[in-house]
């Protein structure tokens, strides 16, 4: 949780200007991200063979070994595995970044007026997040994805309705003790109205820890992403995504390694590269 | 038929590893391939001194009664009851089960199987020409499952205790009938007191196999066992397994994982990948067959957007043909039409041949296609089939460039099958993928059971109505016994009508049988006609 004294009076005085002081693994985590991101958005350059990330199929090259053609081999209807986590990668940053927008605007505007508020209005809206945080996670969003059709936008939408209640419930405590400092009494005095008191102090001053927590959950919302199109749930032919490669390829893993392994490693490295950062900038503010 | 297919589709998804361990205490061991004690003994009573452990990747039983089960668990049921003859796959003939002769009068409309004396059922009851009588009539008059291959019989006639004579409405070939993996058992008509079916339900048999229902625990890994039958005619001298294990499986990966741990003694099948590993490792045996079986896609052309048949047209020339028998890499070869290789129907020439150009072309007829409306299609198929998957995955590709998008869902056999019967045609997919071989060594089920209308839909799940294809079909039995050359081509024009005009169906490949088996268990062979069927008493349990 973060320190009173993190809690400055503005923004704009916040969360970058502390980037400068991550340690190094954070950094190397964040190193590794932009990196990550650099080469979802440079998939169609960078991949060696563009049009394996959509539907080509070259059935006769399927399950080729590692080379200096297919630096990862090749998938069961011959396509380019290396091309296909590259272009994967644009299916769960968006899958990740979608989540968390969605997620994060719903969740902090229902938690700062929860906080800002108080009363029943508070206790309606965090009622309402217990009842969703009572059920596991994965499960909800299993059921969500069975009922929707299966696709990157179910995704989405099943991992959002389960993700926002965190940023809630957080938001809500945060601004609830904002609430109550000098500086939002000053202007409730001089007849500033609600809306613009949440939006103007309450808000910005309750933001940090959910800039945080968003950070470290970019990981978890991959995994899970991963985890419904594993389960058949999201992703779908031809669409390349890790989860679908690794489901596609966990059968063939005792023989042809690489199908698999790959975009399991890809996921393991983007997690990884999530939480590191996250923690780090979880530190760093906290001091 | 519908059952059996199933069962193949289910069987080719999972790996179905029969365990030959023979396990003392009748348990499966997690060994190391060692010879179990008694295993090179014969068996001699009821213990259980060498199990062989069969795994499927689906279910194993839906109906336990003989006269209508139609599915996955003729397994089972091929070890626990027996039919008159039974077909031989090399000979092409059907050679002596329960009969040990026959003869057929010169007009084809009578024949007289002479039964094998003393055999008794496993209710302690004789096995004779009256019992084999009401067995089949029993069938018959329930009339579900494959039943309907005693459609040529007029009355069946016990004249002593060996001796029964079918008089037929018309020439059919009896004994290959007879040897029919499904709706051919002779049972216990009077095993129960009370209610037959219900008796059979709950997990009794009443047949005259070598082994007989022991244990059954729906929805158990190990969800049935059988044992030995002591009495069975065939005696137990000379070393047999004498209890089978049927360990459902779902992953191909673990069914390949178990039989390498020596757990396991036969898996149904792996994938091409795994099944090319089995052939190096020396503690397995692999064992490949060509198949009556094939990977039928079978389109909506009741309800959906492919009502259209332009757009059923199109769906059959995006799929890559070849590019699919490539990638399977031996797990199937190319099919021509609806009849596999071997059987009387089968039409060179028809094999098909993706053409993306065309199927454009058609679309973009009906208004779809790239730069038109979107189009967007719902697929079924078997759950773990990787078979299947990369039909799927070629599929959904070659869809994609044309704008159309498939949205396919693996599911288990049972949901499958349930939402394709589904009343409310809005809750039927588009394509239903699914396995389909013959009841016995002929293609009419394919036509009877698949494309021949029926209400309540059962296997008829590309929902084709069509009166004049009903009535081709209905004549195929009797000109496949009077003038072959005529059945042929009836073969053919029908195939002409519900592959190309009506485009009701593609038919992707043709599977091969690829089994891995301990290198303990001697005498396996493959008969295509019983599909996934291993005959546990003819094989030895080896050190």
């Amino acid at each position: 949780m973060t320190a009173p004294g993190a809690l400055a009076p503005q923004l704009r005085r916040t969360p970058l200007r502390r980037v400068a002081g991550l340690d190094r693994l954070a950094l190397a985590g964040g190193v590794l991200l932009a990196l990550i991101v650099l080469a979802a958005l440079l998939a169609p350059w960078i991949a060696p063979y563009p049009d394996d990330g959509g539907s080509a199929t070259h059935a006769l090259d399927a399950l080729l070994p590692p080379s200096g053609a297919h630096w990862f081999g090749t998938d069961q209807v011959g396509r380019d595995v290396l091309s296909r986590v590259l272009f994967g990668a644009r299916t769960s940053l968006f899958i990740a970044v979608a989540v968390l927008a969605v997620s994060g605007v719903v969740g902090v505007a229902l938690g700062v007026v929860a906080g800002y508020a108080g009363g029943w209005l508070q206790d309606v809206i965090m009622r309402v997040t217990d009842v969703f945080l009572a059920f596991p996670a994965l499960l909800l969003s299993l059921a969500l994805a069975v009922v929707l059709q299966p696709s990157v936008t179910t995704v989405i939408v099943a991992i959002a309705a389960t993700w926002w209640p965190w940023y809630a419930r957080l938001t809500a405590s945060v601004a609830a003790s904002v609430a109550t400092r000098g500086f939002v009494d000053s202007a409730r005095c001089l007849g500033v109205p609600a809306p613009l008191i949440v939006l103007r102090h309450v808000l910005p001053n309750s933001l940090t820890p959910v800039l945080v927590q968003l950070s470290l959950d970019g990981g978890g919302v991959i995994l899970t992403a991963a985890a419904l199109s594993y389960l058949g749930l999201g992703a779908h032919e031809p669409t390349p995504e890790w989860g679908l490669m690794v489901q596609q390829g966990q059968t063939l893993f005792t023989t042809d390694w690489w199908a698999v392994t790959f975009p399991g490693l890809a996921i393991v490295l983007t997690a990884f590269a999530f939480n590191v950062l996250g923690e780090g900038l979880r530190a760093r503010l906290a001091r | 038929m519908r059952w059996h297919k199933r069962l193949l589709a289910a069987g080719v998804v999972a790996a179905v590893t029969f365990s030959a361990a023979a396990c003392a205490g009748g348990k499966v061991r997690g060994a190391e391939g060692t010879p179990q004690p008694g295993a090179s003994q014969g068996a001699t009573g009821g213990t259980a001194d060498t199990t062989f452990v069969y795994v499927p990747n689906l279910d194993v039983v839906t109906d336990w009664d003989p006269a209508s089960s139609y599915s996955n668990e003729i397994i089972a049921m091929e070890n626990i009851y027996e039919s008159l003859t039974r077909y031989n796959p090399q000979t092409k003939k059907a050679e002596p089960r329960l009969a040990t002769a026959w003869t057929t009068s010169p007009d084809g409309k009578t024949w007289t199987f002479t039964l094998r004396p003393g055999v008794k059922f496993h209710t302690g009851k004789p096995l004779d020409a009256a019992a084999a009588k009401a067995a089949i009539e029993r069938t018959m008059k329930i009339g579900e499952g494959a039943a309907y291959i005693w459609g040529a019989v007029d009355k069946i006639q016990a004249k002593d205790p060996t001796t029964l004579v079918f008089r037929l409405k018309y020439p059919s070939p009896i004994d290959l009938i007879a040897s029919a993996g499904y709706a051919s058992y002779i049972y216990d008509t009077t095993a129960a007191s009370g209610d037959l079916k219900k008796w059979f339900g709950e997990g009794h048999d009443a047949g005259s196999g070598p082994y007989t229902v022991d244990t059954w625990q729906k929805g158990r890994e190990t969800e049935l066992t059988l044992k030995s039958f002591d009495g069975y005619w065939g005696g137990w001298n000379g070393p047999h397994y004498t209890k089978i294990d049927f360990r459902v499986t779902p992953e191909l990966a673990t069914a390949w994982q178990l039989l390498q741990r020596g757990e396991v003694s036969f898996v149904q099948r792996l994938n091409p990948q795994l099944f090319a590993q089995a052939g190096a490792t020396d503690t397995v045996r692999t064992s490949q067959t060509p198949s009556f079986q094939n990977l039928l896609a079978l389109f909506n052309t009741q309800s959906g957007p492919l009502k259209d048949v332009r757009l059923r047209q199109a769906v059959q020339k995006a799929i890559d043909y070849d590019g699919l028998v490539a990638a399977l890499k031996g797990a199937g070869v190319a099919a021509s039409g609806l009849v596999p290789d071997g059987l009387l129907g089968y039409t060179p020439g028809r094999t098909g041949r993706q053409d993306l150009p065309g199927a454009e072309a058609l679309l973009k007829e009906a208004g779809y296609g790239p730069g038109g409306k979107p189009l967007n299609l719902t697929l079924t198929y078997a759950q773990g089939d990787s078979d299947q998957e990369v039909l799927i995955t070629l599929l959904s590709a070659a869809l994609d460039k044309l704008n159309v998008k498939l949205t396919a869902k693996p599911l288990q056999w049972t949901t499958q099958w349930d939402q394709g019967k589904a009343k409310d045609p809005a809750k039927r997919q588009d394509i239903f993928v699914m396995y389909w071989y013959p009841d016995y060594a002929d293609a009419y089920s394919w036509f009877v059971n698949v494309f021949r209308s029926a209400e309540p839909v059962s296997f008829n799940l590309s929902y084709l109505k069509d009166s004049g294809i009903d009535k081709e079909i209905d004549r195929l039995p009797a000109l496949t016994a009077t003038d072959q050359a005529a059945a042929e081509k009836a073969y053919a024009d029908l195939q002409t009508q519900i592959i190309d005009d009506r485009a009701a169906v593609a038919v992707p490949y043709v599977q091969n049988y690829q089994r891995a088996y301990a290198a303990s268990v001697q005498g396996y062979v493959d008969n295509p006609a019983y599909p996934n069927v291993v005959f546990v008493y003819d094989l030895k349990p080896g050190a």
